[in-house]
């Protein structure tokens, strides 16, 4: 149990230091992360510039931690969003099945019969290229996950003995699914948006890498990473550290996600 | 003409001779190439894209006429004519052995079929404005075509050398050459693997004489540009064909490997639309060329890989002026914010920049966005997908652009489609009824003294507050293994050189 | 019976489904989508959109469309690629195979490598080595394969410039060829499917270790590796098996970044290809016919997870 938790704040801090870095971007960064400067192009790391200069001389680590910003905004709103209608659905469908359950599962069903990547390019290639598309592609394909991590969970608590009591008394619908309902699925919640964070991020790294995501000059960490990888043999720099900036990101939350799933999941517990 | 001629094939089948009797090859000898995209079919009246057309281009078609690497209109097909003295008739004697590579003779008919073929409405080839001076073309004999124009057109011979003479049997067929092009070239089409290989062999009882040396050519369709810089350093590809500064320099000074080079025909513009604000405004696009630091341009996109350059490439040098004919072409950031407020703008000019979606271009117009926003103005860049942009931009559909057009031999083909008033790629809007009139005087003038003097006037109009910001005329590259022998990069970008290259073992 | 009836019409309500998403696709464009498709041809005649118009059917109305698709890809006719006019069933079947041995070399490898893993895992659990795995596999999970792709190319340069492993050729070409040139893709590949699995296999082992038969095999004196391999094993697979359907999903994406850095002329390249060209007849063949095969992976993993473990059938009712 105590080694537990200090493992989950190990995490939590690790993963508040790359939140905290993504977030004070404007305060931290050195430099300005379109600010060019050719003289001083294609550097390695040194003293000026941590983690060296990209092929216009904008200081890498800048427009690292930009781009973490910027991944986690499309991501976090992605995520967010999916969250929102995904989560609305499943709790609907668990709380008053029957027709509801049926229709919006079998609708969900669809969308999640979509391969993730292949119903985002294919969303993008419809609306276009960009931050916000890419959002709403990256929306869409994690909905039906949500609603169906939700579903599940929610139906257990919507047949509990505090619910049915609830709704002896006569508690409103609505009442019983904000007071009774949500708060009960919080930890839930709280580990699946961790774990689809850190895939979103993933997801929108490779759209951009394929050119389909965010776009320049917008430093995007998929993005630096694509136009990065044009100077590979010259200058690998942009390339190498974007791409582990996405790791980091990704780690974090994953692993956030993880050990809280073990730390909450009582079932995992015993096996320590 | 024709001496000119017989030399070149002289020395072409003298160099080819001496090489092959090096040694006879003991195995097939094919060259891997490179390329970093599919065509999306490979018909040269339909498809005149760059991918299709360095696969297609003096390999497995050619035309009646050719350019050579220094940019000089050749006989191909035809391997002379005459010209009427009113400059409206063209009598073409086509070589006599050619043979397409379905075993029929090349025919007067072939080529009067291939010009009806572009010209078609049904087939609506983008070359169809390449012939519009034409008024028919007949077959006199079988190796005679006879060609009478609506007016004297200078540029034709130079046009021609972009019109592929296909077999007769196509001319109403829009598809069957998409996938399996027939042609009279060195090599012949073999296999398509979409997204995997185009692959060419050497044509039995090609007309040329000694050529092509070469078995055959594979072109590797490689997306990723790490891959291919990659693959020719380790000698898995023997060639990188026509590539940019960023790839050259990564590959400069690896063992194995010989950069070629030429100066580009092709160059980077902001195109500008003066139907609307602020472009509709001269003074407001002079501001706009003076923004622009073109040497800074192309020390950062190029890596100093190019030249700064006015409306036609420094390739030209017969026509091009010099850069520093035109005013505003000195970089001033404070003249531009002057011209700016005389123009009415106090703030900062709002302006989104449609960008082509290419790496290159995209590297170029972040730099324009920095340098025009240090200079007066507030600089956004939209880069959509690419059907998108072409969308924007054939409907006008944008303040300013930033892209890059292709070059040619002939002047007119620069200014003629982009400046004219009504010209099919005036997607700009401009009309100047002054360059209309040099244009057309131009276009038909026998007078090559009269004709350079129209160009320079037109130049020099055009430069400071036509609709276009010429900005820089790139160095191209191909990269090659040192065993590749014979290979000439040209500036229209061409392999058409693939016919005289051999592999040294 | 019953079960495999009802997955059975699930089945063909989410078939349904996807077909409709797939055909409005096309029709979902901003803008006049075979205008878009023309692209670069400034001297396109409106006789030729119309043309291509009713090429594609979109000047029928909405319904006549779909039935006419719809009937077409029961007989399996997809359409026709746009500038080719190839049948797009031709340009799918001629990329099918590099994606699809990509993908079983990756499950091969990351299955393969996850087995000893995740025993290990299990079997030192709470010590140093399980806890650096367990790091180690989200770092797996989490690592980008176009990066990891990449990053191979890079040291590959550094390390062996002499090697000859981009591309593709094709296995009954030249074998060990193809497996040289698949290696290092396939390997980027199979690391997430290698840090999942692992995982998966640690926890069900541990479940399994603590199951009354295990109990009473280790009281009955069976030795430990016995215990191990042949006991607790053995139930541990049931949701290996079945991550299978998860792992084709996630291997389809993958192929598409990994296929681009590594050129290998798989569906990936040949969607992106597609996209580029906007030759929408194909994207949308190309997205279904994926699709339309993952569900039915999919099914044929639930159906064969019903016959392993019969308790399912009840738990997955509702």
């Amino acid at each position: 149990m105590k080694r537990h938790s200090l493992v989950l704040q190990l995490s939590g801090a690790f993963l508040a230091l790359v939140l905290l870095s993504a977030l004070l971007a404007p305060l931290i960064s050195p430099f300005d992360p379109l600010a060019q400067n050719i003289m001083a192009r294609m550097r390695g790391p040194e003293l000026a510039h941590w983690l060296g200069t990209d092929q216009f001389g904008r200081d890498i680590l800048s427009r690292v931690l930009y781009g973490l910003r910027a991944s986690l905004i499309v991501s976090s709103a992605a995520v967010a969003l999916a969250l929102l209608l995904g989560g609305t659905l499943g709790v609907m469908a668990a709380y008053y099945r029957g027709l509801t359950d049926r229709i919006v599962m079998r609708v969900m069903d669809v969308l999640f019969a979509f391969p993730v990547m292949l119903l985002a390019i294919g969303i993008i290639a419809m609306l276009g290229p960009g931050a916000m598309p890419t959002a709403i592609a990256i929306a869409v394909v994690y909905t039906p996950i949500f609603a169906r991590l939700i579903r599940g969970p929610a139906m257990v608590i919507a047949e509990s003995d505090y619910v049915l009591s609830a709704r002896a008394v006569g508690a409103g619908d609505m009442r019983i699914i904000t007071r009774h309902i949500l708060p009960n699925l919080s930890s839930v919640i709280l580990v699946q948006t961790s774990l689809m964070l850190s895939a979103a991020i993933l997801v929108e790294a490779s759209l951009s890498f394929l050119g389909l995501g965010t776009q320049p000059p917008e430093p995007s960490l998929g993005t630096m990473l694509s136009e990065g990888r044009n100077f590979l043999l010259l200058s690998p720099w942009s390339a190498v550290f974007s791409g582990l900036a996405i790791l980091i990101a990704a780690f974090a939350l994953n692993l956030f996600g993880d050990v809280l799933r073990d730390t909450l999941d009582p079932r995992l517990r015993g096996n320590r | 003409m024709k001496a000119w001629l017989g030399s070149t094939a002289l020395a072409a089948a003298l160099i080819c001779g001496g090489l092959s009797g090096l040694g006879a090859p003991a195995k097939a000898q094919t060259l891997q190439v490179a390329v970093d995209a599919s065509p999306a079919g490979l018909d040269p009246h339909i498809i005149t894209a760059f991918t299709s057309f360095q696969v297609v281009n003096g390999t497995i078609y050619e035309g009646l006429t050719g350019v050579d690497k220094d940019l000089r209109i050749v006989p191909v097909l035809a391997r002379s004519w005459t010209i009427s003295p009113d400059g409206k008739t063209y009598t073409f004697s086509l070589v006599p052995n050619a043979r397409f590579h379905d075993g029929t003779p090349l025919e007067a008919a072939d080529v009067v079929a291939t010009f009806n073929r572009v010209l078609s409405r049904d087939i609506a080839s983008p070359l169809a404005s390449r012939l519009a001076a034409m008024e028919r073309a007949t077959a006199q004999d079988a190796t005679t075509v006879v060609v009478t124009m609506k007016e004297a057109s200078a540029p034709f011979l130079s046009s021609l050398s972009t019109i592929a003479i296909v077999p007769r049997r196509f001319e109403a067929d829009k598809d069957a050459l998409q996938r399996a092009p027939v042609g009279t070239g060195p090599f012949r089409f073999r296999e398509w693997q979409p997204n995997s290989f185009i692959e060419l062999s050497k044509a039995e009882g090609y007309w040329g004489q000694g050529r092509p040396t070469l078995d055959g050519v594979r072109f590797n369709i490689v997306p990723e540009s790490a891959t291919r810089q990659v693959g020719v350093s380790s000698g898995q590809y023997a060639m990188l064909a026509n590539i940019d500064a960023a790839t050259a320099l990564q590959l400069q000074g690896r063992p194995g490997v010989r950069i070629a080079e030429t100066l580009e025909l092709a160059y980077t513009l902001v195109g500008m639309n003066v139907s609307k604000p602020p472009f509709d405004n001269p003074r407001v696009r002079e501001a706009l060329n003076l923004a622009l630091n073109r040497a800074e341009i192309v020390q950062a996109a190029l890596f100093g890989a190019g030249v700064p350059g006015g409306p036609l490439s420094p390739a030209l040098s017969e026509w091009a002026l010099p850069v520093s004919q035109f005013p505003c072409y000195t970089h001033s950031a404070t003249r531009s914010q002057e011209l700016l407020r005389a123009a009415g703008h106090t703030a900062p000019v709002p302006v989104t920049l449609l960008v082509l979606p290419r790496q290159d271009i995209r590297d170029i117009a972040q730099v324009v966005q920095a340098q025009l926003n240090r200079a007066g103005f507030r600089a956004e860049l939209r880069i959509p997908e690419l059907g998108q942009f072409i969308q924007d931009w054939r409907n006008s559909n944008f303040d300013a652009f930033v892209s890059t057009n292709a070059g040619f031999p002939d002047p007119d083909d620069y200014f003629f489609r982009t400046f004219r008033t009504g010209g099919s790629t005036n997607v700009f809007k401009y009309s100047n009824p002054a360059a209309d009139a040099l244009m057309d005087a131009a276009r038909v003038e026998q007078n090559p003294a009269t004709r350079r003097e129209q160009y320079n006037q037109l130049q020099r109009m055009v430069a400071c507050e036509g609709p276009v910001a010429f900005m820089t005329y790139g160095q191209l590259f191909t990269a090659v293994r040192d065993t590749v022998q014979g290979f000439d990069i040209i500036a229209n970008r061409s392999l058409s050189t693939l016919s005289t290259t051999s592999i040294r073992r | 019976m019953s079960y495999i009836r009802e997955r059975a019409l699930d089945l063909v309500i989410v078939l349904f489904g996807v077909s409709i998403i797939t055909f409005m696709m096309i029709r979902l464009i901003p803008g006049d989508a075979v205008a878009i498709m023309l692209g670069a041809n400034t001297e396109v005649t409106p006789e030729r959109v119309a043309e291509i118009r009713a090429r594609l059917g979109l000047d029928q109305p909405l319904l006549s469309q779909y039935l006419t698709w719809v009937s077409g890809v029961l007989t399996g006719n997809l359409g026709e690629s746009i500038w080719t006019r190839r049948p797009v069933t031709q340009e799918i079947a001629a990329h099918v195979w590099p994606t699809l041995q990509l993908g079983i070399l990756a499950l091969a490898m990351g299955a393969g490598l996850a087995l000893p893993l995740g025993v290990t895992m299990a079997r030192l659990r709470g010590q140093g080595f399980d806890i650096g795995l367990r790091i180690g596999s989200v770092v797996g999970l989490t690592i980008p394969s176009f990066w990891l792709g990449i990053m191979m190319i890079l040291l590959l340069t550094s390390f062996a410039p002499g090697l000859q492993v981009l591309g593709y050729v094709p296995f009954f070409e030249d074998p060990l060829g193809n497996l040289a040139r698949l290696a290092l893709p396939a390997f980027a590949l199979a690391l997430p499917i290698l840090a999942h699995l692992s995982r998966l296999l640690r926890s069900a082992m541990l479940d399994a270790l603590q199951q009354d038969y295990v109990r009473t095999a280790r009281a009955k004196g069976v030795p430990e590796s016995q215990v191990l391999f042949v006991h607790a094993l053995r139930n541990a697979l049931i949701p290996f098996v079945t991550s299978v359907g998860i792992m084709t999903g996630y291997l389809l994406g993958g192929a598409i970044v990994v296929e681009q850095v590594f050129a290998i002329p798989g569906l990936g390249r040949l969607i992106l290809g597609a996209i580029s060209e906007r030759n929408y007849p194909l994207v949308q063949a190309t997205i279904l016919v994926v699709t339309v095969s993952f569900v039915l992976i999919n099914f044929a993993v639930d159906m064969l997870y019903a016959v392993i473990d019969p308790r399912i059938r009840e738990a997955r009712r509702g």
